[in-house]
């Protein structure tokens, strides 16, 4: 193993290879086109030579003597009987003949212009000209000395050259054979290829046409042995077998002195096997097929497209030391924290250098060998394999573990099983922003899937429905501490995106919070035990009063208890109903949340205050007090109103939507009436009564006035729901706590669904000139156009179940659409941005030094830390400096009845 | 700054100064001592050229010679130009001044389309920012501002594409001395932003006093400082107090150096993507007209496509005609496109090979047309425009007729396509112009975008129209004004979607689109297929193309970007991986050793 490797590759040119580069370097020459004999062995000479490099276990190469797994195979050359075009550089070829004269070779352009051809592109040079620019201008270059018809040095005329695709020229309509070709470009002079953007040092323009063909070692087209025992030649190494056998038909061809024809014949088609070898999909050919009828995969399909080398095996690899199951909630673990299983955590190792200061510790795991059994403290690692200094790898088994323990010394590498506190990275694809992956610290235990805090699924998006997500463990040291200082979860609650937290409170969290806090609700002393036995706290605060002989505490004194001693903030909670005119702290529902010195004074608790997206008091937190002590509050928060839940008791059932027999009445003389006019609407428009929108078709008019008409009708049916349903039905405190759900989900629900829409019109399509084939044709109406008279709990007739059912559809179309759509647009912004990066002096430039942003952002703000758009929060400026006094202020100013 | 002791008078006493020349410099706080030594390129700064071009005849001083100074500036942009036009642009350069002065503007650098595409983008790209100074924070109504204003006067029918990355440079403004033109500032003084920021009273008085504590605040801070602490009425100590908090909380909220902005950037436009509707349609603020929302808009405006799929137009109208509902109604029928198809009834009288149009005159009063302008329109069509007419229009009664010069099928019918095509009324492209009433003024929404005929008409407030679609905003007003209107598109569209971003991801990608002085899209056209690395382009898309083209010039991948460094296998060279460790082992180590080993 190549450790302590410290050299950095700082640059890769690219070049041509010359055909005597190429012979140079070839360990041998290729000349039969058979592959194997009949015992199983390469033949000599052959494609799948031992020079080249071996596939079977058990051989040695021939060049470097190496076994299978250390030697990586040589190249080879072929010796083309006469040369071919390389199908990459058609056009440049084709550029360089028609700039070039045909008899003296010189570029067609006079000597100033040449010149001044030059002096151009050394100036996009100086001016940070990038390789698209350089090669317009070549372009230029070479329209130019095309139009010029006789050549300024030697007087010859031009003839037009063309090209017959692929790989065919003509001039003046008579065919050119690749070996004129290869003479007219030898005569190039240097000097003239550099204004045709041709650097003669790297590549002379006659090396586009191959003489010598360059054959790739046996490592980089295996032949598999199927089951049946045969072997299956890859790909490429089909190819190099036609390219051979017609080779040598060619060679004998024309030495035993064949008609003109046939060598020609021949010729076409050495250069079709060679045009498919290097690119199988060239627009104009036939591509080659298997025997089988599929394409053949050919060089360039190796690279290209996201199967293709540069995607899917460099851009992006498949790693060791990674594991992947299934994920299950545990809310009692740090949100910084993943339960890992046994299982995993046994075969995932980290790398311990041995040296003499640890020498003792290293020798006491390795004693404790592969499944060390569990102690008083539960889960011990063991260790797997050690590495020696001659890089050879023993694996430790119960037998030889005292043995190898004894002979460690430092240098050896020990590579130890997972522990606990170990810093891995977690990942859950697709990962669409940094926070898909966070680092966590293990927690070793028993089942099968990988724990963790419910609070930080947001940023992962993950769901407990099945989902999966990946682990990676780092492995060298500095890999561990950069993602323990940067990556890991406490550091990303405020998101980059919009400066606020990401994770959060969600679902129940809020729900718990909310009807602890609600109202003032009170807890006696056992509840208010079980409440705090649940985080860190020994003593139980003072009691807020005492009723009926007992003590009792409110909800929010107890959610205080998370809160830091200095905190002052006063905000709107989610409940806020934005009546007319704030009360501010006189609210009377309870929406004014007021914290003075880390005591909650008054309002509820929900999803604006510690919620993933909204949270207030996360968010001053995260940013006053730092990411660990926002880690602590968000556990503590959350602990608490799980606690506060499960003693409270919250549930739903179908009986939150039941609605008195009255308001379902006064629903559905609504919905008539709207029905109705509806109906005088149609009628109106039959008539041509109907007054027309400017600007509109009188279709278009009748449309949106139905529309409005029948959102009107779900709204006013909404309303009357909701005035049956208060605050005692627990889907309307999920709603308006912001836990989960809206109020248009339970207006739905006990009111009416309403219309459905596909692409933003009323259902149109079906049957001709109707819906379906219940409904009359041309009918305009309500019902047959898809509105949905019905609510959820009393159920839909047929056609309006058809009907939701399309609207449904659309949705689901439209989401599979959407990732798709935008995965690519991410892509692209990803890849063009990539490279940005804020510098030392506060521009932000890219990899040629450009500048893009003098300051960031114009203000050298981070996203993550600004609050809001100028970057700092006055009020909290003034709050913290100014302390009760902007406090009076502000009361001074509510009670006034201004506005903030 | 420059001391107002000079007065009106004295600047008079200055040869060739006029009265009316002399009060813009007493307001801008001129001395005559300034005037002596202040070059040509500030005092057009102050005044018109014309002016200027006087008191420097007057003065003796060749206004030539001046140039110099700024040329270097301007010398920056030329040699960008091909060789050939390179006096030439010195010249335009030095034109384009003259033709775009109003009080007080700032610098421009015109490059004319004309410069080949290659070399003109090269040369902004490095120089033009070396040449300039920081931008601070404008809110971006207040740069689409100053573009409108500044280059409709230059830039209406001439379709010259400016470059004014100079929002802030240090202005000629003459609070400083001309000379101060040769020394490139970074840091820009906080009073020096630029004429279009200007502060209250009050706001002027807080800004003093941040000055004075030495600190340097963008003017959104001090004017948002300046609101929430005067009600206060707090000591100057307290304000002392506040103002350092503030200042304290700006520097910890400061960006990193060595973050990969570019990456976060990208992230955060992208993953919210995923929770856009793709259901394009939509009545957004006005009823009546569609636009493009969501994802596939986003998608356009990072296209930069040429045409947005539904391109609209909001025109203001300035203070006079804003309130009057009637004059609106005649501006937007007046840049409403007509044919004549949609006011007449066009026959095809087949016996007499010519074509009957009779006008229809509701259609007419709804477009708020007169016989008699269609008349003129109608009997100016000349022979030549319409091909195979024989000796123009005829009208007979209320009917007009054309005739085919040739009695050929064919023709008549080309004619009849070519009469129902006509253009009678209003700018092309606009299918529809709908009025809408806000609290206090009259607003006209078009279907469809011409801005650069809407800007020409005279009522239109110039400052506040604008157009949704990016490529005629740059053709028009410029990349800047391009640059601000792709900020303001993609913020409206995710926040319509309820989507928040913050805004500098925004900008830098609207930045890094309109870097090279013209609006390149993200990906392998635009941006992706320029970058400087080979692998990089390779692993994007069309691999083979790429690396095939690199052997040939002979490339060198220096591995400085991050997709390149990934498939070598290294460290990446931003955010960590830009910054080396170094270890130095402490002195008294070995010591220790064979103290053990004693």
């Amino acid at each position: 193993m190549l450790r302590g490797v410290s050299k950095r590759i700082s640059e890769i040119k690219f070049a041509f290879m010359s055909p005597e580069e190429i012979r140079k370097i070839s360990a041998i020459k290729v000349i039969t086109a058979d592959t194997y004999d009949d015992d199983g062995f390469p033949i000599d000479m052959g494609l799948m030579d031992s020079h080249l490099g071996v596939i079977e276990p058990g051989l040695r190469c021939k060049t470097c003597k190496c076994r299978v797994d250390e030697c990586s195979g040589h190249f080879g050359h072929i010796d083309l009987a006469m040369p071919v075009i390389h199908v990459g550089y058609v056009k440049d070829i084709t550029r360089l003949l028609r700039a070039s004269c045909k008899a003296c070779g010189r570029v067609l352009l006079t000597r100033e212009r040449t010149q001044e051809y030059r002096a151009l592109m050394a100036e996009m040079e100086n001016f940070g000209g990038d390789t698209q620019d350089k090669f317009e201008l070549t372009k230029v270059t070479a329209k130019d000395a095309s139009s010029t018809p006789i050549c300024h040095y030697c007087g010859t005329q031009q003839g037009k050259v063309t090209i017959d695709k692929p790989t065919t020229f003509r001039e003046d309509g008579h065919k050119l054979t690749p070996k004129e070709i290869r003479e007219r470009l030898e005569r190039i002079p240097d000097e003239d290829l550099l204004p045709m953007g041709i650097n003669p040092k790297n590549a002379r323009p006659e090396w586009m046409i191959l003489t010598a063909l360059l054959v790739p070692p046996v490592t980089v087209r295996p032949s598999i042995t199927l089951q049946s025992g045969d072997r299956s030649e890859d790909d490429l190494t089909h190819k190099l077998v036609d390219v051979l056998r017609i080779n040598q038909r060619l060679r004998e061809n024309r030495d035993a002195g064949a008609p003109q024809l046939i060598v020609e014949d021949l010729w076409e088609l050495l250069q079709y096997h060679i045009t498919t070898y290097y690119d199988n999909q060239t627009s104009g050919i036939p591509p080659a097929r298997h025997r089988s009828g599929r394409p053949l995969k050919t060089l360039v399909q190796r690279l290209k497209g996201k199967e293709g080398r540069f995607r899917s095996n460099l851009s992006g690899k498949r790693v060791n030391f990674s594991s992947r199951t299934v994920i299950s909630p545990d809310p009692l673990m740090s949100i910084n924290e993943l339960g890992v299983p046994r299982t995993a955590a046994r075969e995932l190792t980290i790398p311990l250098r041995v040296n003499n200061l640890n020498i003792d510790m290293a020798r006491r795991l390795v004693t404790r060998g592969p499944e060390p059994p569990d102690t008083s403290r539960g889960y011990i690692p063991g260790v797997n394999y050690v590495i020696r200094s001659d890089a050879r790898r023993i694996k430790v088994t119960p037998r030889n573990k005292s043995l190898i323990a004894m002979n460690l010394e430092p240098g050896y590498i020990v590579e130890r099983q997972l522990q606990a506190g170990d810093i891995v990275l977690f990942n859950r694809q697709p990962s669409l922003h940094r926070m898909s992956m966070m680092a966590h610290q293990v927690q070793v235990m028993e089942g099968k899937t990988f724990r963790f805090n419910l609070s930080v699924c947001p940023p992962y998006n993950a769901d407990f429905d099945g989902d999966e997500m990946n682990l990676h463990v780092l492995q060298s040291e500095e890999a561990r501490v950069e993602a323990r200082i940067l990556m890991r979860v406490q550091e990303h609650i405020l998101s980059p995106r919009f400066g606020g937290p990401v994770i959060g409170a969600i679902h129940d969290h809020i729900t718990g919070a909310f009807i602890m806090t609600y109202k003032n609700y009170s807890f006696n002393r056992f509840d208010a035990l079980q409440i705090i036995s649940r985080i860190d706290i020994k003593v139980l605060p003072e009691a807020d009063g005492t009723k009926d002989g007992e003590e009792y505490w409110y909800g929010r004194t107890l959610m205080s208890l998370a809160l830091p001693a200095d905190l002052n903030m006063s905000f709107e909670a989610s409940i806020c109903q934005n009546c007319d005119t704030c009360e501010f702290e006189n609210c009377k529902h309870d929406a004014y949340v007021v914290v003075r010195n880390g005591k909650i004074l008054q309002g509820a608790v929900d999803e604006k205050a510690i919620g993933a997206f909204k949270g207030k008091i996360l968010d001053k937190m995260a940013r006053d007090y730092g990411p660990d002590a926002a880690r602590v509050f968000l556990g503590i928060a959350t602990k608490l109103s799980i606690g506060a839940i499960m003693v409270m008791g919250f549930t739903t059932g179908i009986d939150d939507e039941d609605i008195p027999e009255m308001a379902k009445l006064q629903i559905s003389e609504k919905l008539k009436k709207a029905r109705e006019t509806v109906e005088a609407l149609v009628i109106s428009y039959r008539d041509g009564t109907l007054e027309q929108m400017p600007g509109r078709s009188l279709e278009e008019t009748l449309e949106v006035e139905t529309m409005k008409e029948l959102g009107k009708a779900r709204d006013t049916a909404g309303q009357i729901a909701g005035k049956h349903q208060g605050m005692e039905n627990s889907a309307v405190i999920m709603a308006r706590c912001g836990a989960r759900g809206s109020m248009l989900n339970l207006s739905q629900m006990a009111g009416c669904i309403g219309q459905q829409a596909v692409r933003g019109e009323r259902i149109s399509r079906g049957y001709w000139g109707r819906t379906l084939p219940h409904f009359v044709k041309e009918d305009l109406g309500a019902e047959a156009k898809g509105f949905v008279k019905s609510c959820y709990k009393s159920g839909l007739n047929p056609t309006e179940y058809f009907f939701h059912s399309m609207g449904g559809r659309e949705g689901l179309v439209d989401t599979a659409v959407r990732t798709s759509r935008s995965g690519y647009m991410q892509r692209r912004l990803i890849n063009a941005l990539e490279d940005l990066k804020v510098t030392a002096d506060g521009t932000v430039r890219n990899t040629a030094q450009c500048i893009i942003q003098f300051k960031y952002g114009e203000d050298n703000i981070d996203p993550t830390r600004s609050s809001g758009d100028s970057g700092v929060d006055i009020n909290d400026a003034l709050m913290e400096v100014l302390g009760d006094k902007y406090w009076e202020f502000l009361t001074k100013q509510n009670s006034k009845g201004g506005d903030q | 700054m420059a001391q107002n002791s000079a007065t009106v008078s004295d600047l008079m006493k200055v040869p060739g100064v006029s009265k009316g020349s002399a009060s813009e410099l007493h307001k801008v706080g001129w001395t005559p001592e300034t005037l002596e030594k202040c070059s040509f390129a500030d005092l057009t700064d102050a005044l018109t050229s014309k002016r200027a071009e006087n008191i420097f005849a007057a003065m003796g001083r060749d206004a030539g010679v001046e140039e110099k100074p700024k040329a270097k500036a301007a010398k920056a942009t030329t040699p960008a130009t091909a060789s050939k036009s390179n006096k030439t642009a010195v010249k335009e350069v030095g034109s384009s001044k003259k033709a775009t002065v109003k009080k007080a503007e700032k610098p421009k650098k015109t490059t004319t389309k004309a410069a080949t595409k290659t070399t003109t983008k090269a040369a902004t790209k490095t120089t033009t920012k070396a040449a300039t100074k920081t931008t601070t924070k404008t809110t971006t109504k207040a740069a689409t501002k100053t573009t409108t204003k500044t280059t409709t006067k230059a830039a209406t029918k001439t379709t010259t594409k400016t470059t004014t990355k100079a929002a802030t440079k240090a202005k000629g403004k003459a609070k400083k001395d001309a000379s101060v033109d040769d020394e490139v500032k970074v840091f820009v003084e906080p009073r020096d932003i630029g004429p279009d920021v200007t502060y209250t009273p009050e706001e002027e008085k807080m800004l003093d006093f941040v000055i004075k504590m030495g600190l340097k605040f963008s003017p959104q801070l001090v004017k948002s400082l300046t609101e929430k602490i005067t009600p206060l009425g707090l000591t100057q100590k307290e304000k002392g107090m506040v103002i350092n908090h503030v200042s304290n909380q700006y520097k910890k909220h400061t960006i990193d150096p060595n973050e990969s902005c570019g990456i976060v950037a990208a992230q955060s436009i992208g993953e919210p993507g995923t929770q856009m509707t793709m259901r394009t349609f939509h009545y957004a603020g006005v009823a009546e007209i569609n636009v493009t929302l969501g994802l596939p808009r986003l998608i356009e405006i990072v296209d930069a496509r040429r045409v947005p799929s539904t391109p609209m137009m909001e025109v203001y109208l300035d203070k006079k005609t804003r309130g009057n509902v009637d004059k609106v109604r005649k501006i937007a029928s007046q840049i409403e496109f007509t044919i004549l198809q949609g006011i007449a009834d066009i026959e095809t009288d087949i016996t007499n090979m010519r074509i009957l149009v009779h006008p229809k005159r509701a259609k007419m009063k709804v477009k708020n047309l007169k016989m008699a302008e269609l008349e003129e329109i109608l009997l100016a069509i000349k022979a030549k425009k319409f091909k195979g007419i024989k000796e123009g229009v005829r009208k007979e009664g209320d009917v007009f007729i054309f005739e085919v010069d040739e009695p050929s099928f064919k023709k008549l019918q080309k004619l009849s396509d070519q009469v129902r095509a006509h253009q009678i009324k209003g700018l092309t492209n606009i299918k529809r112009a709908i009025i809408r009433k806000t609290s206090d003024e009259h607003v006209i929404y078009t279907e469809g975008s011409n801005l650069g005929g809407v800007l020409d008409i005279e009522e239109v407030d110039k400052t506040r129209t604008s157009s949704n679609s990016i490529m005629e905003v740059y053709e028009v007003l410029g990349v800047e004004a391009a640059r601000n209107s792709i900020i303001k598109e993609a913020k409206n569209t995710l926040d319509e979607q309820g989507l928040a971003v913050d805004i500098r991801h925004i900008m830098l990608v609207a930045d890094i689109m309109t870097n090279d002085g013209d609006v390149k899209a993200i990906g392998r056209h635009g941006i992706s297929g320029r970058k400087s690395s080979v692998l990089a382009r390779a692993a994007f898309e069309i691999t083979s193309t790429h690396l095939l083209r690199a052997a040939v010039m002979g490339e060198k991948d220096t591995l400085n970007g991050v997709a390149e460094n990934i498939i070598v296998g290294q460290p990446v060279t931003v955010g960590t991986g830009a910054v080396n460790l170094i270890y130095t082992p402490k002195k008294n180590a070995p010591k220790k050793k064979k103290d053990a080993e004693e």
